[in-house]
């Protein structure tokens, strides 16, 4: 007896698709209201999971900015030896300001450097009582921007080998406790994202495997009537997105709060040293990234609900 | 839409048997009831057909379409051929009277106007058209298994299945409900009903079925039940 193995698909009206889309999107929208206080609650959660590795990331994006701002400073000063005749500082600036990695070269005589010591240290009537003046010549460089830590300390050392140097200081210290601070905040930042992901993964995939729970029999009716895997589910996906949403529309109102509380007393912070700052963190790029990245958790956290609760159904569909 | 079941059987996983050796024609167009006591078959035969489960031995052709091998993307296509009228309603009481028979037009995707009309239609066909905008709870009994089984037939299904369609009604909503079928079946749909209540059942000269321990031990024409 020859029996056929494909029952024949009508062809759905033209729009169908398009049109369910919009009819889930506007139950969704109903259903969050009606329970407000539950999405609320939910978006909060979420919110607070999205936010923490939101901030660090822009701690750390900000922290490259300061690093970029200050990144003329890098250089070194090679102290003489007391004593040494002035040619050999002079020779020194003169090799120095010939290399083309070298950005500065500024000379500070034993007398400019009595000067300077007069006037910023109040004591300066105390050399007056020696004989000689001990301080000795310097001078400092500081080299260009695509210069790096190790060429730097290899410039040093050469500068070191020079006529006359006593001692070379590498002003380099700051610059790797910033790219290891840099460092300790990527990692803690790209960990918490992790964590916290699935923190708000599970968050909404809790939410939404409650709404499924709610609307158990709905499903039952629709499967029996000839409702599909994705039409039965796309309710709950929408749903989930829309935690997800919700949740990074919290994050970033959290963390544009922060940033105005902390932008004008780290403005004046930098500028006690006579540096400017503009954070990060107002820009679109960052709010669509959030954004996207709380839908699309979201809507991870109901797949995985929807899988999880909705596998006997699928047995049955 | 024919059917036709071939030496069906089903085993359930705990042992017991449902069905057993079942092997019928149901011709396009007719009204046949299924009869037997509580635990006869009766519910597992509607199952099988729904594709709610599958049978263990046998083969179940409708439209000459061996239903247990089709996939399950192709189910929900298969579904909305069917109209499934249950004992206990399954109705969505957050949806309105109207709500309830527009979710299968929903699920075909057809617009809101079609499907308005579609509704109207369905529901003036089993008197609930002034109570449109009630909520199911705000409905009776009878009424609320009429909204059940205009929401069936709201999609023009090929075969109409009922499980105990009376089981909460009196005599006379029984009867009236049991006439909604029959002129279902005088518009060419296939109407398979299963009932334990033999009285109501031999009054409406259709097909009678019996099952007993899942075997076909009646099958009459008129409404004459023989053993």
């Amino acid at each position: 007896m020859a029996s056929k193995r494909v029952w024949p698909v009508a062809k759905r009206p033209r729009g169908a698709y398009w049109r369910d889309h919009g009819r889930v999107f506007r139950s969704t929208l109903s259903h969050l209201s009606r329970r407000f206080a539950t999405t609320l609650w939910v978006w909060v959660m979420i919110g607070i999971a999205l936010a923490l590795p939101a901030a660090l990331y822009l701690l750390e994006s900000n922290l490259v900015r300061v690093a970029g701002q200050w990144r003329e400073n890098p250089g070194f000063s090679v102290y003489f030896a007391p004593g040494v005749s002035m040619d050999e500082p002079r020779a020194l600036v003169g090799r120095l300001a010939a290399m083309v990695e070298i950005d500065g070269v500024w000379l500070t005589t034993p007398e400019d450097a009595l000067a300077e010591f007069r006037e910023f240290t109040g004591v300066g009537e105390a050399l007056g009582l020696l004989d000689d003046n001990p301080l000795p010549a310097s001078v400092r460089a500081t080299v260009t921007a695509d210069v790096s830590l190790a060429r730097l300390s290899t410039l040093a050392e050469e500068t070191a080998a020079a006529s006359g140097v006593e001692e070379v200081v590498v002003e380099r210290s700051w610059l790797e406790r910033l790219a290891a601070i840099r460092g300790v905040v990527g990692r803690l930042s790209w960990s918490l994202a992790g964590i916290l992901g699935l923190g708000a993964i599970l968050i909404s995939s809790a939410a939404v495997r409650l709404a499924i729970e709610a609307r158990l029999e709905e499903v039952k009716v629709l499967t029996l009537v000839g409702a599909g895997r994705g039409y039965v589910r796309r309710p709950f996906l929408y749903l989930g997105a829309a935690y997800g949403l919700g949740g990074a529309v919290i994050a970033a109102m959290s963390i544009s709060a922060l940033l105005i509380l902390l932008e004008e007393p780290l403005v004046r912070l930098f500028g006690s040293y006579g540096r400017d700052l503009e954070l990060t963190g107002f820009d679109p790029m960052f709010h669509l990234l959030l954004l996207a990245s709380g839908a699309v958790l979201g809507t991870l956290g109901a797949v995985v609900a929807s899988n999880q609760r909705l596998r006997r159904q699928d047995a049955v569909v | 839409m024919g059917i036709e079941f071939h030496h069906v059987a089903k085993r359930f996983e705990n042992g017991s048997v449902a069905l057993s050796d079942v092997s019928l024609t149901i011709s396009e167009g007719s009204l046949t009831f299924v009869t037997g006591h509580s635990g006869a078959g009766k519910t597992t035969f509607l199952n099988l057909l729904l594709r709610l489960e599958k049978p263990t031995g046998g083969r179940i052709l409708v439209n000459g379409v061996d239903i247990a091998t089709l996939r399950r993307r192709h189910l929900p296509a298969y579904r909305r051929h069917l109209g499934m009228v249950f004992q206990e309603g399954q109705l969505l009481e957050e949806r309105t009277v109207f709500g309830n028979v527009a979710v299968p037009l929903q699920v075909v995707g057809m617009t809101a106007r079609d499907a308005g009309r579609r509704v109207r239609a369905a529901l003036e066909s089993v008197g609930l058209l002034p109570k449109a905008e009630l909520w199911p709870a705000q409905l009776s009994a009878g009424e609320r298994q009429r909204l059940v089984i205009a929401r069936a037939v709201v999609n023009r299904p090929k075969i109409l299945l009922a499980d105990e369609p009376t089981g909460n009604l009196d005599p006379a909503l029984s009867k009236a409900v049991m006439g909604l079928f029959h002129r279902f079946q005088g518009v060419g749909v296939t109407v398979i009903v299963a009932s334990h209540d033999t009285a109501l059942v031999g009054t409406m000269g259709s097909r009678v079925v019996e099952l007993d321990h899942g075997r076909v031990v009646g099958d009459t024409e008129g409404g004459t039940v023989d053993g």
